[in-house]
């Protein structure tokens, strides 16, 4: 077990910085999700703590030790692969085995952690498998198994659910929780999936571009996102941002400029027959979504296109809808992106009660 | 990095290379060299002549004569063999255990040792007792003189060539065919295309790749043509079926003529090199459909 | 269903054509010499002749022969398995400089064909006094840009991960070699050494040249010389030691027709 420091870390391809003084901490025992869309820099930044990649600059610590310059094979690190890399010629238990005898563990003692391991992950009666005799999820499970069976001090995963089908993914996602409950190890997690990000990690960085978003908590990342772009990846649909000067009728005070206004589709309330305080928002209905329990609105304003999202709601058959947004759930950003705190509104509109 | 780590990738070629360098690459300019000399092999001095090989070479007869049996060799097997072997592939190209046996069948000839094939072949065509003779005798045509008449030795040869190379031919057009995904042929038969029309506006042109890669590869490979002259007709009757390389061979090892025979080899080496560089042009130009 | 029947009956016509010429080996081989002198040929001979076999052998010194063209045919495929599997991985896998001129030289022999180079290697081997060795034989062929240039299309298939997690688990690079790519391009290794094997045990130009008596002399250039040895018209003589060539190889073909196809067509393909 072990904390993973990375200390102005720099990666370079030739010319092109992919990653620019990145600074993070991973804590000792974390479920830590990296996540954001691709080519953010989050599977190199994964990399380069396996040790597959090597950092252009910068330090990499496990457990409080230097490991720059030791071999992927001795930073006490396992790793499970999107596409698992199973040992095509080897069967499972040789699989698994093949870490063990590398370190020269005894063949005893090999037998031994094999058995306990399969035992754990389900994989008893299939040892002697090859890998393309088994279907995904046993796959997934042999990934499992070769990373568990040496007793890393990491786990790492990169986008391991990837290629699983829908069903089968939210089942591994449980597993893969509850096995880092029992092992109590460091997880460091890719993936591109933000929701799959809020469900496992009990820490989450956003990344953008090659620079750390954000390193949060799963609810303080929604709730208090750091920047527009934190704000826009996290959640489903995503956070519906206006132009500050599109928004009529709302004036605004503040120290700074306010480029961007936003609002969580699940914030907005539609208008009819109750008394909100808030920001108010009339347009045309474009699409309706009904999920069952939830349904989803596309509507177009003067100011823009933007979604409203409601739980459990009768479908609602207007054209012309009212919304209001809560003033205490409106999110302001500067024109850089960054969140703005400290806006206040000036003129508080009532939402007219039983208006049509 | 370590040195060992450094050099590791050396160490791992150098035998290869070493090899390659010895007897491909360096014999290559050792050729080229021995062109521009005079020597009969036993006598210690080789002396400079400059061009005279290659002058002697292109005024004399047998050597137009050479050049012309092997280039008319080279189009009649290609030709042959590219177009049989196609409508080959578009009538074998089904499953099943039958087509495979008889995929297997007309292979057979290609993994079978030349010299089986010339003595077999040369004993085919015998003019008195051989068993072709008769076959054409059941369709009605006379006795055929085959090998040994100068008019017919060189056909005699190109059949040879087609029928062992026929079934290494259709079996690639046929792994080309199967390439080609199954729902540009639904989509053809959705559009009504004619057979014809699809053969030749779909299949032909995705086609294109394998028979460029088969016709340049017959082509070198009929241009170097050896065994069967070597065995069946020694370059005869009348010189009728002396190639290229019976010609460098007859010349270096028969009459010791090393210089002449590697002028003649550098001429060789002069179409090889053409014929591959122009197969390479093409198939780095030419559209790739997939 | 006529016309099923039709194309079946052709199909069978085309397997004769090519079926024929070794049936009427076959028969050659068990006539007797008056036997084959017979216009139209009988198919069936009266009496199979069975010396036939044993006077081809008795020509030359077959055992020999045989001898010489499995040493080299086996010694040029230990020798190429030894240094094409490195080069092929290193080509494949490393990065270093001079590797793309280096696989040009690969490339470069690629496209020379033996026939346009026998005169100068002959002269070579004669220097290095390797004419009539087995050594001379199999040396040129030790190393084959055919086989690098196959396998190394075989190692760069096989996906990075897979290296990666086998260092993960602290595999060295050479048990990265030796027990996951090896084992890896294994198909690709099968049919290499069918073609090689092949090629080699049929290959008459070669031997012929670089070989002036019979220390090295292989089969095909024994059976080649039993036309010399016993004039020209004892073709059931001849074709007794043309199917004593020719049988290993048609067997091997017909166990393993599935393979030795894919060897020929596909490595000619990719």
């Amino acid at each position: 077990m072990a904390k993973i420091e990375l200390i102005n870390i720099c990666k370079k391809y030739k010319d092109e910085t992919v990653i620019d003084d990145l600074n993070l901490t991973i804590k000792d025992g974390s479920f830590t999700v990296l996540v954001g869309p691709s080519g953010c820099g989050k599977s190199t930044t994964l990399r380069m703590i396996a040790g597959l990649e090597t950092a252009t600059g910068g330090e990499i610590r496990i457990g409080g030790k230097r490991v720059n310059d030791t071999a992927p094979g001795h930073r006490d690190v396992a790793m499970v692969f999107q596409n698992y890399a199973l040992y095509p010629t080897m069967t499972v238990r040789g699989n698994i085995e093949f870490g063990l005898k590398n370190r020269g563990v005894a063949k005893a003692e090999r037998e031994k952690l094999i058995a306990e391991i399969a035992e754990i992950v389900g994989l008893d009666q299939l040892l002697d498998r090859k890998p393309q005799q088994l279907s995904g999820g046993q796959r997934q499970r042999v990934a499992l198994a070769r990373a568990m069976v040496k007793k890393p001090k990491v786990f790492i995963l990169d986008e391991p659910l990837s290629n699983l089908d829908a069903k089968l993914r939210n089942q591994m996602r449980t597993e893969l929780i509850q096995l880092h409950r029992r092992l109590g190890t460091t997880f460091v997690y890719v993936t591109h999936d933000q929701v799959e990000a809020m469900s496992m990690g009990d820490e989450i960085v956003v990344m953008h571009q090659g620079v750390i978003q954000q390193a949060d908590t799963p609810m303080k990342l929604y709730h208090e996102p750091a920047n527009l772009f934190t704000a826009q990846f996290i959640g489903t649909p995503a956070m519906n941002v206006l132009d500050t000067r599109d928004a009529a009728g709302l004036s605004l005070e503040s120290e700074s400029t306010v480029a961007k206004l936003g609002f969580r589709p699940e914030q907005a309330v539609f208008d009819w027959g109750g008394m909100h305080e808030g920001y108010r928002l009339t347009g045309e209905v474009m699409t309706r979504e009904s999920l069952g329990a939830e349904n989803i609105y596309q509507i177009k304003a003067p100011g823009g296109v933007f979604f409203v999202k409601t739980f459990l709601e009768p479908l609602r058959e207007e054209q012309t809808v009212r919304v209001v947004v809560p003033y205490e759930q409106l999110y302001y950003f500067g024109p850089d992106g960054k969140r703005l705190y400290g806006v206040r509104v000036q003129e508080r509109q009532l939402a007219a009660a039983g208006g049509v | 990095m370590t040195a060992w780590e450094k050099l590791r990738p050396y160490g791992m070629v150098a035998p290869s290379i070493i090899i390659f360098s010895m007897f491909f690459i360096y014999p290559i300019f050792y050729m080229i060299y021995l062109s521009f000399y005079d020597w009969n092999f036993v006598s210690p001095d080789k002396t400079f002549v400059g061009l005279q090989n290659f002058k002697d070479l292109l005024t004399d007869e047998d050597f137009r004569q050479v050049l012309s049996n092997t280039t008319l060799y080279t189009l009649m097997t290609v030709a042959l063999t590219t177009g049989l072997s196609l409508f080959l592939a578009l009538w074998l190209n089904r499953k099943g255990v039958f087509h495979a046996f008889v995929q297997g069948a007309i292979f057979s000839p290609h993994i079978i040792s030349l010299v089986s094939i010339s003595l077999l072949w040369s004993w085919l065509m015998d003019p008195e007792y051989g068993l072709l003779n008769w076959v054409i005798g059941l369709f009605g045509f006379e006795k055929m003189q085959w090998l040994s008449h100068p008019e017919t030795s060189l056909v005699s040869l190109v059949i040879v060539a087609v029928w062992k190379g026929i079934g290494y031919n259709t079996l690639v057009f046929i792994a080309g065919l199967q390439s080609i995904p199954a729902d540009i042929y639904e989509a053809a038969a959705l559009d009504q295309s004619k057979p014809w029309t699809t053969f030749r506006r779909i299949i032909l042109p995705m086609l294109s790749p394998t028979i460029f890669f088969l016709v340049i590869i017959n082509m070198i490979g009929s241009f170097q043509v050896f065994e069967t002259i070597a065995i069946m007709t020694q370059g005869g009757p009348v010189n009728s079926t002396n190639t290229l390389v019976y010609y460098i061979y007859e010349n270096g090892f028969r009459f010791f003529k090393i210089g002449y025979a590697s002028a003649a080899g550098v001429i060789l080496l002069a179409i090889v090199g053409l014929l591959t560089i122009v197969y390479f042009r093409l198939l780095s130009s030419r559209v790739h459909y997939r | 269903m006529a016309l099923r029947v039709l194309n079946v009956l052709c199909l069978l016509l085309l397997v004769l054509v090519f079926a024929m010429p070794f049936g009427w080996m076959l028969s050659t081989s068990l006539k007797t010499l008056p036997e084959t002198m017979i216009f139209p040929p009988a198919w069936i001979p009266k009496q199979p002749v069975w010396e036939n076999y044993a006077e081809a052998w008795k020509t030359g010194p077959f055992l020999k022969y045989f001898m010489n063209s499995f040493i080299v045919a086996i010694g040029i495929l230990i020798c190429q398995a030894l240094t094409i599997i490195p080069a092929a991985y290193a080509f494949a896998r490393y990065k270093f400089a001079g590797s793309n001129l280096l696989f040009g030289v690969v490339m470069v022999t690629l496209m020379i064909p033996a026939q346009l180079i026998f005169l100068p290697v002959y002269l070579e081997l004669s220097a290095l006094k390797l004419l009539n060795t087995h050594l001379g034989l199999i040396l040129p062929f030790a190393s084959s840009a055919f086989g690098i240039f196959l396998l190394r299309q075989g190692f760069m298939q096989v996906p990075e991960e897979l290296i990666e997690a086998a260092r993960l688990d602290q595999a060295s690079e050479w048990k990265i070699i030796v027990r996951l790519m090896v084992p890896l391009v294994k198909p690709v290794l099968v049919t290499f050494a069918l073609f090689s094997f092949i090629a080699h045990w049929n290959d008459y130009f070669w031997p012929l040249v670089m070989t002036t008596n019979e220390t090295a002399r292989t089969l095909p250039l024994g059976i080649a010389k039993i036309r010399e040895v016993e004039g020209v018209a004892t073709w059931n003589v001849l074709m007794a030691g043309n199917l004593i060539l020719v049988a290993p190889i048609l067997v091997a073909f017909f166990f393993s027709q599935r393979h030795i196809i894919r060897a020929f067509v596909y490595s000619g393909v990719k």
